[in-house]
């Protein structure tokens, strides 16, 4: 690399090798070492543009903006409403299921506990049968 | 010819696909830049936001069209946002009432060193009156941190031309900005 290239690279790129083209980085660090006279006013003046123009702030995006712009994705045909209904689906069919398990479940717990009241009520009525049988019996029996 | 890498490619893809997850993401990666890139084209903080929403609104229509390996995704986006960037100012020139806001050089404070924030907005103010394509290189190469290639090819110019407008641009800041001197904020 001559010392114009060098100079040019510096003045057009700054004085940050790392913003320098890929393919000339090497030689024109090598430059800078072999001639730090050279290299040392152009990079002095370079890192101070540099220092200018990073006192610029970019602006933030706003939440407002950013919400725009995920809604614009809907309108625009991608399916990010569709996909979050997907799953608002899926979430439904779940809970519906869910639901109608919970109904099955209410109704064989019923069904067991009329079985089991039943039981109950045919045993007492039996015992109750019996114990007047057995009043009877003793009544009878004397 | 050969496949181009691209960092952005199964996050395009996803988009593509609607995953809400992508879509939030290429908003959190690219909407800054874009905000960014338009801001400092059109030193204009409405419009810059009209034109990110803009950028955005045509990335999600490209995406799941995208064909990887063409084209970086970020260099298709930049191209767009140049564009509607180009659109606006055109439109300021055919419409003389909608002149940009102008951004007056405040100069330097009088009494005391310039806190970072009046150094940052003399450097935009600096911007904003350098020619366009002087501002464009300076743009795309430095804050966008694009490669001269990548540059060149968006502005249609040689990465011979490109650089010349690169030194020009930074040499015009300079001088305008002479005053300040480098470490000079927050003094």
């Amino acid at each position: 690399m001559t010392s114009e290239r060098f100079l040019a690279l510096v003045a057009a790129y700054g004085a940050d090798a790392r913003r320098w083209p890929e393919g000339e980085r090497a030689a024109a660090l090598a430059l800078a070492a072999a001639r730090p006279d050279t290299a040392a006013v152009a990079l002095a003046e370079a890192a101070a543009a540099d220092a200018l123009l990073q006192a610029s702030r970019a602006a933030q995006p706003s939440a407002a903006l950013r919400d725009r712009v995920i809604a614009s994705a809907s309108a625009a045909g991608l399916s990010a409403q569709r996909h979050g209904r997907r799953w608002l689906d899926r979430l439904a069919v779940t809970v519906g299921a869910g639901w109608a398990a919970a109904a099955c479940a209410g109704v064989v717990a019923g069904v067991m506990m009329t079985s089991w009241l039943a039981a109950d009520a045919q045993a007492e009525a039996v015992l109750y049968e019996a114990s007047l049988l057995g009043v009877d019996d003793t009544e009878v029996l004397g | 010819m050969a496949l181009i890498a691209d960092p952005d490619e199964e996050l395009v893809r996803r988009v593509g696909q609607g995953d809400p997850a992508a879509i939030q993401a290429m908003v959190a990666r690219k909407l800054p830049r874009m905000l960014a890139l338009a801001q400092r084209m059109l030193g204009d903080a409405a419009e810059a936001e009209d034109v990110a929403q803009e950028a955005m609104l045509r990335a999600w229509k490209q995406a799941p069209l995208w064909t990887p390996g063409q084209a970086r995704f970020d260099t298709w986006l930049h191209r767009v946002g140049l564009n509607l960037c180009y659109d606006r100012l055109r439109r300021r020139r055919e419409t003389p009432t909608a002149t940009p806001p102008d951004q007056p050089d405040p100069g330097p404070a009088p009494d005391r060193g310039l806190l970072a924030a009046e150094v940052g907005a003399r450097v935009d103010a600096a911007l904003a009156r350098l020619p366009v394509r002087q501002r464009e290189a300076i743009v795309l190469c430095h804050y966008q941190a694009l490669t001269n290639i990548e540059a060149a090819a968006l502005m249609t110019v040689s990465v011979d031309a490109l650089e010349s407008l690169l030194s020009r641009g930074r040499r015009a800041l300079r001088q305008a900005l002479a005053d300040i001197r480098p470490g000079a904020e927050g003094a």
